[in-house]
């Protein structure tokens, strides 16, 4: 079968023959070694450097999440996995599909890959992104430069939906990380892997807000316009269309507490989209609004705020509230008076809570009693990726724990 | 004038100030009607435009998403009355839209569309060309928006003749000896824009065929002659050149709004029914355009009484070109559509935009 490579060079390649060349390499890179953080290193130089990946910030948060000081510390945090009795070494050959309309989202649990010391098999969609294309052409630079042992590290092959080339990667894979949407990984996770491989999956997942409006109103305008400035890159850094952005902002608090925090930091979000100059294509408006028409035919809304950059839909209760959504800045908003009654609304399809005004115990606690909800983080920290994800912690996932007694 | 007599008067004979003061009023009146017996529809409105009165002016009216009945069966009218529900495959769609109809809005949609087709037909039935096969009349399973247009254009024709076979394949002995019979004085062609193009004058474009008594109607958008570089002026040039064919008419419209259609002037510009308005709108405002200005196409038309579908926000770009002062001797505005609004992909780390409504 022949098929289209990527990385490391752009060619077109026998399907058997490069994945012959990845299952028989030299012995396994360490995990963290000098090599393997040398390596990511460059890479985030050089994506810093590069003029097209300088147009996009996604790219640019990669590239600071990889610098070298970053590295070196998550160095440090793989070391503390070590106990005494035990040995970390890389799974081996890591299959990553990402989604067809890949954003950069897909390249951390990549990285974490490679800096665990595994060999990485990555398909690219024909439909990807001009950000992908960027990030495989730096790659391709970085392996350029890289000793020899980290040269046959990645191998990215671009392809549709044919299943005989899932099927074939998929059988010399020890772990297949699949990303996107239900069908996709439900369809994907029918392809058989080797009885001792392993599968971590993201599919859809939903995300949303919360904010305690005591606590908001009694913060200072500084620190009132710094959080809509925090919530709307978390809102809108993806056309809100990311597993982590909010879609849903719950008040928790009084009704008079809640309508004035509401209307004062919708009122700051609009100011702050206004300064950042965020406009939406014309369909996404369009869709958008159909959105908005079609929550209230079907009474999942109550009231409609027309924010230009941002609707804003009021529901009354959640017995009605699906998490259908339409993405490109569309916010639900719901009031609610005790915490408690998130214990209830959260369902395992809920991935981060972004927040503001709650305090580390309450929230260890309310995660405990939850049935859903991987990731709760200040807001402004929605879309900041690190190694527990999706409720895997990606170190301890990508590695092997050898017993030496 | 009431809604007979805005029928009767010449259609496009307001000029914009009258039209506006004649028909606010009632479309007032129909929003009224669709809010008192469509519930959903009333909940819509008092959700997405709270403390709602009596509009002003036609840009004031209340509009709903054109996608809405791809999702919706949306109807102001009681079960028993339904004499036909009309469906439409949107461009891009599996989705279709779904328009309930009793007899009454049917036999308006019928009269509105005799009034518009004899402004530029006359009032006899002419011999008529359909750039169709039959089959598409034959094919029950497949009867939608494309077959009842097709249907409803038939009642302006006799001696029907169907110039394409199952195949798509034009009946050139069939053409010739329809000329033969009727070449020689006025008769109407129908057909779909593209298929007009396609399957009927590339094949007979070498031919020196005449076609200088034909009036040619067609409908159905340019977006798949834009793919191939050809524009109206092109379309009708080139027509004209080779079948000396030279009065074609060019018209907009849309399931959603059977009857109520946008036909084009000898100026090549689109015209509202006296019955019906446009406004083109800031498509990330919503705001009303001025002339020249593209935006969203809304279309009000006074016809929909079974469902609430007398103002509607198309998916569709277009453009004012002028208001009461067209060179072909229609009032009103007039107006060119520019195709659909540009898609957008929304990037994200999900692949199924699971909510996604366009369609």
């Amino acid at each position: 079968m022949i098929v289209e490579q990527v990385v490391p060079t752009a060619a077109r390649v026998d399907l058997s023959e490069a994945l012959e060349a990845l299952r028989t390499p030299a012995p396994p890179l360490a995990p963290f070694s000098d090599a393997v953080i040398g390596f990511c290193a460059d890479f985030s130089r050089r994506l810093f450097r590069d003029e097209q990946s300088l147009r996009f910030p996604e790219l640019q948060a990669l590239a600071f999440w990889m610098r070298k000081a970053e590295l070196v510390r998550l160095g440090q945090d793989f070391e503390r996995l070590k106990t005494a009795g035990t040995v970390l070494v890389p799974r081996g050959l890591v299959f990553h599909v990402p989604p067809a309309n890949v954003d950069t989202i897909f390249v951390y649990s990549w990285l974490v890959s490679v800096l665990t010391g595994n060999r990485n098999v990555i398909r690219l969609s024909p439909r990807a992104s001009e950000q992908t294309v960027i990030l495989c052409r730096i790659f391709n630079e970085t392996l350029l430069a890289a000793p020899s042992e980290l040269s046959d590290n990645t191998v990215m092959f671009r392809y549709g939906h044919e299943r005989e080339i899932t099927q074939e990667i998929s059988t010399c894979a020890d772990v297949r990380v699949l990303w996107g949407g239900d069908a996709s990984v439900n369809a994907l996770r029918s392809v058989p892997l080797p009885p001792h491989a392993k599968e971590l999956t993201f599919p859809d997942r939903y995300s949303f807000s919360a904010i305690r409006a005591r606590r908001y109103n009694q913060a200072d305008l500084p620190r009132r316009q710094r959080l809509a400035g925090e919530f709307f890159n978390d809102l809108f850094w993806f056309d809100q269309m990311a597993c982590s952005s909010p879609r849903l902002l719950i008040w928790l608090g009084e009704p008079d507490e809640t309508s004035a925090a509401s209307s004062e930091f919708l009122h700051l979000l609009q100011t702050y989209a206004e300064q950042r100059g965020y406009r939406v294509q014309p369909q996404t408006r369009l869709n958008r609004f159909a959105f908005a028409c079609r929550a209230a035919l079907d009474e999942k809304a109550v009231r409609y705020q027309d924010l230009k950059e941002l609707i804003v839909l009021d529901i009354e209760d959640f017995q009605h509230f699906t998490r259908d959504h339409c993405g490109g800045g569309l916010l639900f908003q719901y009031r609610i008076p005790e915490l408690e009654e998130l214990e209830t609304f959260v369902s395992r399809r809920d991935q981060t809570l972004t927040y503001f005004g709650f305090d580390i115990p309450e929230l260890e606690n309310l995660a405990s009693r939850l049935r859903g909800l991987d990731r709760i983080v200040p807001i402004g920290q929605a879309l900041n990726f690190n190694r527990f994800w999706d409720g895997y912690d990606l170190f301890q996932e990508l590695t092997r724990h050898v017993c030496v007694a | 004038m009431n809604f007979d007599d805005l029928l009767s008067a010449p259609q496009y004979s307001l000029a914009q100030t009258r039209k506006e003061t004649e028909l606010t009023p009632q479309f007032n009146e129909l929003t009224r009607h669709h809010r008192l017996h469509c519930p959903p529809y009333d909940r819509l409105l008092s959700v997405m435009y709270p403390g709602l009165g009596d509009a002003g002016s036609l840009a004031d009216i209340p509009f709903i998403p054109i996608s809405l009945f791809k999702t919706h069966r949306l109807s102001s009218i009681p079960e028993s009355d339904v004499f036909k529900t009309l469906t439409s495959s949107g461009t891009s769609g599996q989705q279709v839209s779904q328009i309930v109809l009793d007899r009454e809005t049917a036999r308006r949609q019928t009269i509105a569309l005799s009034r518009i087709m004899t402004s530029v037909l006359g009032p006899e039935r002419l011999p008529m060309i359909l750039v169709e096969s039959e089959a598409i009349l034959k094919d029950r399973l497949r009867f939608n928006a494309r077959a009842a247009g097709v249907l409803g254009m038939m009642n302006f024709g006799r001696k029907h003749f169907y110039a394409l076979n199952d195949a798509m394949e034009l009946d050139e002995p069939g053409l010739r000896s329809f000329l033969d019979e009727y070449g020689g004085k006025p008769f109407l062609i129908f057909g779909f824009t593209f298929m007009v193009w396609q399957y009927l004058f590339l094949r007979i474009a070498h031919l020196g065929l005449d076609l200088s008594q034909g009036i040619l109607v067609h409908s159905g958008g340019w977006k798949k002659l834009e793919e191939m570089a050809v524009g109206n002026p092109e379309f009708r040039r080139r027509i004209a050149d080779s079948t000396g064919l030279t009065r074609i008419y060019n018209f907009y419209g849309m399931a959603e709004q059977v009857g109520s259609v946008f036909l084009e002037g000898d100026d090549g510009f689109l015209y509202p029914p006296n019955f019906g308005d446009i406004i083109v709108r800031d498509p990330l405002t919503f705001r009303e355009q001025p002339v020249g200005e593209p935006g969203v196409i809304q279309v009000l038309s006074l016809l929909p009484s079974s469902y609430p579908g007398h103002s509607i926000l198309t998916e569709d770009m277009g453009v004012i070109r002028g208001i009461d002062d067209s060179t072909c001797n229609r009032a009103g505005k007039y107006f060119s559509v520019l195709g659909r609004v540009p898609q957008a992909e929304l990037r994200g780390c999900s692949d199924v935009h699971a909510s996604q409504v366009s369609a």
